[in-house]
């Protein structure tokens, strides 16, 4: 038991499990009791809720007591929130690592929203060719969707690699270009009208309301982007190239394709969280997506990536982007005003890194000690 | 009484003692020069009078009263500047700016640009430089950034200037400028400590030598009363680490490595070599010869490079990493921690970076390969870690260079280019990796090491090629091998 304990210690995440718990624990205990209505599934699948029948003869709706954070509907709620952002923050946990930024995911989120919609929208029941097998339009609507955002990575990872610029000044530029084009395609308008067995694909619950789709999507891009770090040789070179670009060259790495690589990713994972967001809402504006890349790499950095490059893993990006989302939602729950949310999340962001930072300087401490 | 007086100067750096003990006086207004080999601790010395390092023990004076520059801006105050090689500067500024860094002219809060100019002109004045005031410093030449330097020091009232390699990168006549001011410096009572390599020059404006030899003084005289013969003698003279090696004894094999007409331009021109399988061939120089730019270059890291390179009798293209890995050569770099390692990475993952194609299949990495070979070679160099998962950031100097090594080996390289194999190694950790050297070409593997350490090509090297200025000054074999040959030919200086 106890040595279970110390290899789990020894786990690099623990620390961000920790923090976990002990935010999870917080909520619980502070967030209060709250009345939920009783639901009911029926027969044909669907959800109603539950009356009572008094003595009087009267039906009155039925509640129960719950916790107001420790409850299933929270957790569902929580688990879908985070799988958004934690999809899109693995892909920028690979960039960030690499010892680039990738500004522009917000903004290839919109666009291949936008274009994933408009091509779904062509196959719903209000579009030109709505008497065609649902299927046919739905995989092309997701090929659309996540063909749009790997190549608009694959466009700003090679210019990123023929212009030697600064990543960061190559993906604002795409940031803004991208979702300008969103705009232009759309016009502003919002873009719905979807074959329904996409939505039902996506929104497909399972218990109390749990939409496991995006919650199962985020858990395979964990597990592929934790193989692709920890396992590939592709993946030793993002970490060689974040660590030290000369080294890594001196070594016979080619680093530009490796570049290359790292912001496909990116663009990848911002069109896998486009589409469950398609799937979701059902509709796509080029409005989407706004100020995403910040709530992306902030998930990033309080999982311990590392913005100089070298350090950083898919698991800690993933509980990164569940920690921001509990402490939004927590807001909630607590009832603190709303306005508040973005300076807490602005300060929990600057403490991870702060404590990071201490945190390496303990390393650093160590390490000297033992070689002297 | 000197007007500066160095007493017991005791400085230690983690595995080296730089500095043990030295003590030697110095005029007023006079050129003193600090001459020995690499790693003899004139430029600590240097540094520790500067304010850029602190001595751990022993006394400087200034007229006889101790000074304790701590930080360069105090030795500042003390009068005491530094004219270093680089980034002396922000070169995105002027030269007015730099100037007066430090205290610029301000007019209700705004910088006072008239009179900003005034002082920089009249700054330079002093020493006679010829420089526009508003010239971005980034757009001169290092000789007049030098001259930038000087003008800063005597602006501000220095009256010793520590001068550390300064002709190491001007040409004839930039060279020919600073001699001509140092003239006129000493002329006005300023005092200069002149750190080189270049024993002629010395000979040519300076008053007193001091020489150091592994951290020891071993004298100080008048130039008039010695010569540059003289002065190499007493700068050679280290004991050897090495037995005589036992790739000698064995016959050679077929050439590995051929270099022909090799140029770069403005690092290198005309170098021919060859190394044969089971040699070690090295290349000696001072620094700035040209060494290190050859290897790189034979590494297919310089795209300006012409010529012809063949390894194992293939051509290859020049300016092709790609090409010469496949062709098997290995390049150990000068700079391990800039250059050689990805610090962040464990001694695994270091040890197995250039073999990662051998080690995966469908771009899976084999673990349990991995773990084999990163053993094999971490146990053969003797790397001295806690675990293969360490962090190499927290290994030493001799560790780190052994898993530098042990990359290439691990990659089975048939020609290794090996650039300062034992640079800030331990004593321990340099007989190793020298036995490991010896070892290698035993096996049959080509060998072409760089090094500043002369002791250490003598003991290792078949035959040692000598770097001039970019150039082959002379190839001596191991029968002719002294150290005072060698030093002749590295700084050009006609044997006696």
């Amino acid at each position: 038991m106890l040595s279970y304990l110390r290899t789990l210690f020894r786990f690099q995440e623990s620390g961000l499990l920790l923090v976990i718990l002990a935010l999870g624990l917080l909520l619980t205990a502070f967030s209060g009791r709250v009345r939920i209505p009783l639901f009911e599934r029926q027969a044909d699948g669907t959800r109603q809720r539950v009356f009572l029948t008094n003595d009087a003869g009267e039906r009155t709706p039925a509640f129960t007591e719950k916790n107001k954070f420790l409850n299933a509907q929270n957790m569902a709620q929580l688990a879908k929130d985070t799988s958004f952002t934690a999809v899109m923050a693995v892909g920028m946990a690979v960039v960030i690592i690499s010892g680039g930024i990738d500004l522009s995911v917000g903004a290839i989120y919109a666009l291949a929203s936008v274009l994933g919609a408009l091509a779904l929208r062509h196959y719903g029941p209000e579009g030109l060719a709505a008497g065609t097998s649902p299927i046919v339009g739905v995989l092309l609507g997701m090929g659309v969707c996540v063909g749009t955002a790997t190549l608009c990575g694959l466009a700003t990872g090679s210019l990123i690699v023929a212009l030697g610029v600064h990543p960061f000044i190559i993906t604002l530029g795409g940031m803004a270009i991208l979702r300008g084009i969103a705009f232009v395609v759309t016009k502003g308008q919002s873009v719905g009208g979807f074959p329904a067995t996409f939505r039902e694909f996506v929104r497909y619950e399972v218990g109390d309301g749990l939409s496991i789709v995006p919650m199962l999507v985020m858990f395979i891009v964990l597990i592929l982007g934790w193989i692709f770090l920890s396992r590939l040789a592709a993946g030793r070179r993002v970490y060689a190239i974040g660590g030290n670009e000369l080294a890594a060259r001196f070594s016979g790495i080619r680093v530009e394709r490796v570049k290359l690589g790292v912001y496909l990713i990116s663009g990848l994972t911002a069109g896998i969280a486009a589409l469950l967001s398609l799937g979701y809402y059902g509709a796509a504006t080029s409005g989407d997506g706004q100020g995403y890349e910040l709530n992306v790499i902030a998930a990033a950095v309080v999982g311990g990536a590392s913005l100089s490059g070298g350090r950083g893993s898919a698991l800690g990006v993933v509980l990164g982007a569940l920690i921001i989302q509990m402490i939004s939602s927590g807001i909630v729950i607590l009832g603190i005003d709303q306005n508040y949310s973005q300076i807490i999340i602005g300060s929990v962001v600057i403490a991870a890194v702060v404590l990071d930072n201490f945190n390496t300087w303990l390393a650093k401490r160590r390490l000297t000690a033992k070689a002297s | 009484m000197p007007f500066l007086e160095f007493s017991g100067i005791t400085k230690r750096f983690p595995g080296v003692l730089a500095l043990d003990g030295v003590s030697f006086s110095v005029e007023r207004g006079t050129c003193h020069a600090l001459i020995g080999e690499n790693g003899a601790g004139k430029s600590t010395l240097g540094k520790i009078l500067a304010g850029v390092h602190t001595a751990d023990s022993g006394e400087l004076k200034i007229n006889g009263r101790i000074i304790q520059p701590t930080n360069p801006l105090v030795a500042r105050e003390l009068g005491i500047a530094m004219v270093h090689q680089e980034l002396a500067f922000c070169p995105n500024l002027s030269v007015a700016e730099n100037l007066c860094l430090g205290d610029l002219p301000r007019r209700a809060g705004f910088v006072n640009h008239p009179e900003l100019r005034a002082r920089a002109r009249a700054m330079l004045a002093t020493i006679g430089a010829d420089i526009d005031p508003d010239t971005i410093i980034g757009t001169l030449s290092t000789g007049r950034e030098q001259l930038v330097q000087i003008a800063a020091a005597v602006g501000t009232g220095a009256k010793v200037i520590v001068m550390d390699e300064p002709s190491s990168s001007l040409s004839a006549t930039e060279t020919a400028e600073l001699f001509r001011l140092v003239r006129e410096l000493k002329a006005r009572g300023i005092t200069l400590i002149y750190v080189s390599h270049r024993i002629e020059e010395l000979f040519a404006i300076c008053d007193n030598i001091t020489v150091l030899r592994d951290g020891h003084h071993v004298v100080t005289e008048s130039i008039a009363s010695t010569t540059p013969h003289r002065v190499v003698t007493q700068m050679i003279g280290r004991e050897l680490l090495i037995a005589t090696p036992h790739h000698l004894t064995r016959p050679l094999g077929d050439e590995c490595l051929r270099v022909t007409a090799l140029n770069s331009p403005r690092k290198f021109s005309n170098i021919n070599l060859s190394v044969r399988a089971g040699e070690i061939v090295g290349i000696a120089g001072i620094v700035g010869a040209g060494r290190s730019e050859v290897v790189e270059a034979i590494f297919g890291l310089d795209p300006a490079a012409t010529g012809s390179l063949a390894v194992k009798g293939k051509s290859l293209p020049l300016g092709s990493l790609a090409t010469a890995l496949a062709a098997g050569v290995g390049l150990v770099p000068e700079d391990r921690k800039r250059q050689g390692l990805v610090l962040g990475l464990n001694c695994r993952e270091n040890t197995c970076l250039a073999a990662l194609p051998a080690l995966t299949t469908f771009g899976w990495v084999r673990r349990a390969a991995e773990q084999t070979l990163a053993e094999r070679y971490t146990k053969r160099l003797r790397v001295k870690a806690p675990s293969l998962e360490t962090i190499t950031a927290g290994l030493s100097g001799g560790n780190q260079q052994k898993i530098a090594l042990a990359k290439w080996l691990a990659r089975s390289c048939d020609v290794l280019l090996i650039d300062e194999p034992t640079r800030g190694v331990d004593v321990g950790a340099k007989a190793e990796i020298y036995q490991l050297l010896d070892e290698l070409a035993c096996e049959g593997k080509a060998l072409l090491v760089v090094s500043s350490e002369l002791p250490e090509l003598i003991g290792l090297c078949r035959r040692i090629l000598v770097m001039r200025e970019g150039r082959i000054a002379g190839e001596v074999s191991r029968d002719d091998f002294s150290e005072a040959t060698l030093m002749r030919l590295m700084a050009g200086v006609a044997a006696a």
